[in-house]
């Protein structure tokens, strides 16, 4: 068995929930949208999308957490720069900058665009604004890949880990709420905001005299969530299940009693559901649940079914 | 110390179809550029780019041309090494640096239908393959190269013994627009390290490697050649613009992992996109860290025929390089006349193709948000 990876930081910023036991309670319908002005400073969101916005508040607050940073308003981490990853998620993330560039090429010509658009219309660059903003000089990576992409992110994250590349890497799950974003999803909102933790060797984080909030089990990706369920049978769970399908869609029953990581006026969460699943067994740890939690993203309607196993800190 | 077996590659580009005609097209010095064919010229100041010729009428789009340059690469990947045509179980790890954002875009203005899940390649692999363990990793021009580092990760400890890692881009008139907009004049075509360069255009294409964790799970299969490290990392520092710390760092990394040093290195699969400050960061860090061997290996930049491939062009340099190393012989860098001074002690190939002997290839490839990737791939034999 390779190393161990364990949660020590996590963080949410939603419509009407900025912490965990908010997480847990469930937003309340008509949150207002989050400020990242507000929350991390105006300096440096100039020229930012929304989600790389968005994502600067999770990731210092995941940060901050972790112990990874201290003050303020910090400009680097308290570990060395290269022993930090970044881990991103999002699906829709860049789509207002690509779909506001073209309208301006379209109807003005090239010379209408403005050049700070160019890094936005990276899908990445939420995973390197973050890194840039906090110093977090390792391995950095932006995963857009549809329902299962937080779920993915997270095992991304931990298989760099696990094979020695980093120690550790803040995961983060971000979805912006937008125009274009609400006609991909046929008149839906997306969340809005989103979900971080950090992910640590167990050792790593000893060496720091961290303790863990949650311990990463098995992870697997199949075709169907039968197949996902039966990879990771085991002890009692509490399941934590995929959510509707774009247009709204319920996913097909689960042989399991399966709970909701947000409630459907939240919005889809799309590629921040892995990552807000994983804050809320950590919320659940946090409040001194014990035993396994598992998550599912994905449903029939999707390319595949991802699950991730979640175990309390001191189990056996 | 690492040394994963590659038993299959497929490739496409504006050069040509298929490895072997894509290699010999470069080694002719042909080139894939030509103007606009899928866009409305009239809404740029630059022309040109090195488009795959797969559309129909000139001037008019079709969505999912990324998705299909991908199924191709990879079908000819997976058909090289042997494993049929059901890669379900099989990871296939994907790097791209705009996935399907130009189906996005013709959604968005021309009528193209879209779904959230067609804005990523599972959908497609899944349909084609019945592939159901992929992944779409949208990290710039390095995206690729990144997808390698994970793959050989995943095959550190997985019970998985096989992953398929790609790579593929097709222009977006986004990038393509805002890519020239930040030109002082269009640029014209790609001159890599050349001093009178005037930029950087897209090109469009998709690479495949098939991947093994070592030489018992490659089975009987052919190796082609062998990956011996991936290093990644982030330099942190500016959101477009490179820094040569952070590449010669990530560079240093590679040769560590791979148990390289400079004076080993036959070949370099040079990033080298004709942009205007990249190409002097990337030979900044070449030639610190090569030091004194920075005249030993040959250099080659692909971009100068294929033009910037994104995502895609990491593993593209690889795919040819392994080529290169099959066949003795490295495709020249066209238009390069006069090197920057920076890069003006290395060996680049100009003119004609060289001829030789290649057993070590080191690939760069470097990305937007400093986002840098190197790998260092071995001779089979």
């Amino acid at each position: 068995m390779t190393a161990s990876v364990v949660v020590t930081g996590a963080a949410v910023l939603l419509p009407g929930a900025d912490s965990l036991p908010a997480l847990l309670t469930g937003p309340a319908a008509g949150g207002e949208p989050p400020a990242p002005a507000g929350l991390v400073g105006k300096k440096g969101l100039r020229y930012k999308d929304r989600a790389t916005q968005l994502g600067y508040c999770l990731a210092v607050a995941a940060l901050r957490d972790a112990g990874l940073v201290e003050g303020e308003k910090p400009t680097g981490t308290t570990v060395p720069a290269e022993s930090v990853g970044v881990v991103a998620s999002s699906n829709y993330g860049n789509l207002d900058t690509v779909a506001r560039a073209l309208d301006t090429i379209r109807e003005e010509t090239v010379t209408g665009t403005s050049p700070m658009d160019l890094p936005n219309a990276s899908s990445n660059v939420i995973a390197s604004s973050i890194a840039i903003r906090y110093q977090l000089r390792g391995p950095n990576l932006m995963v857009c890949n549809g329902a299962t992409s937080g779920l993915d992110a997270v095992r991304w994250a931990a298989t760099m880990i696990r094979a020695g590349r980093v120690s550790r890497v803040l995961v983060l799950g971000v979805e912006p709420d937008n125009e274009v974003v609400r006609r991909l999803l046929d008149g839906r909102r997306a969340v809005d905001g989103g979900a971080a933790v950090v992910l640590e060797a167990a050792e790593a984080a000893a060496e720091r005299g961290v303790a863990p909030r949650a311990v990463l089990g098995r992870q697997t990706r199949a075709g169907d969530t039968a197949a996902v369920l039966e990879r990771l049978s085991g002890d009692e769970a509490r399941w934590l299940g995929p959510e509707a399908g774009p247009g709204g869609d319920a996913p097909a029953a689960l042989p399991v009693e399966a709970g909701a990581a947000l409630p459907e006026h939240s919005g889809r969460a799309s590629g921040a559901l892995g990552v807000l699943q994983l804050a809320t067994a950590v919320g659940w740890f946090d409040e001194g649940a014990v035993g396994r939690v598992v998550a599912l993203a994905g449903t029939a309607g999707d390319d595949a079914s991802a699950g991730l196993e979640l175990i309390a800190p001191g189990a056996p | 110390m690492l040394s994963r077996p590659i038993t299959g590659m497929g490739a496409v580009a504006s050069v040509g179809r298929g490895v072997a005609e894509l290699f010999d097209g470069l080694c002719a010095r042909r080139t894939g550029h030509a103007e606009l064919r899928g866009f409305d010229r009239s809404r740029f100041r630059a022309r040109h780019a090195y488009e795959v010729d797969d559309r129909g009428p000139e001037g008019v789009d079709v969505p999912a041309r990324a998705t299909g340059l991908l199924l191709d690469a990879v079908a000819q990947a997976a058909a090289d090494a042997g494993l049929g045509d059901d890669l379900s179980g099989i990871p296939i790890l994907v790097g791209t640096g705009l996935r399907e954002l130009r189906s996005a875009e013709l959604w968005w203005r021309d009528g193209a239908e879209l779904d959230d899940a067609g804005l990523h390649f599972g959908t497609a692999l899944r349909e084609r393959f019945g592939a159901d363990d992929t992944h779409t990793f949208s990290n710039a021009c390095s995206a690729s190269l990144y997808a390698l580092a994970l793959a050989s990760d995943l095959l550190e400890q997985d019970d998985t013994d096989t992953v398929i890692v790609a790579g593929v881009d097709v222009l977006t008139e986004s990038m393509y627009g805002l890519l020239e907009r930040v030109h002082p004049a269009p640029p014209d075509r790609v001159r890599p390290f050349d001093a009178h360069r005037t930029g950087v255009l897209m090109g469009e294409g998709a690479a495949a490697v098939v991947l093994h964790r070592d030489a018992e799970a490659a089975g009987e299969r052919a190796v082609r050649a062998r990956l011996r490290g991936v290093a990644v990392n982030c330099d942190a520092y500016h959101v477009t613009a490179p820094d040569p710390d952070g590449i010669a760092t990530a560079i240093r990394s590679a040769h560590r992992l791979a148990g390289v040093k400079p004076a080993d290195v036959d070949l370099v699969m040079l990033h080298g996109t004709g942009t205007l400050l990249n190409d002097e960061a990337e030979a900044t860090a070449m030639a610190e860290v090569l030091g004194e061997d920075g005249d030993r290996p040959l250099m080659t930049a692909v971009k100068s025929m294929t033009g910037h491939t994104s995502g895609g062009s990491g593993l593209l340099n690889l795919v040819m390089g392994v080529r290169a190393m099959e066949e003795g012989r490295v495709p020249p860098t066209l238009g390069l006349e006069q090197p920057v001074e920076e890069a003006a002690g290395f060996r680049f190939v100009t003119g004609e193709p060289a001829q030789a002997p290649v057993r070590v290839a080191q690939l760069n490839a470097f990305g937007f948000g400093g986002i840098n990737a190197v790998a260092i791939v071995e001779a089979a034999r």
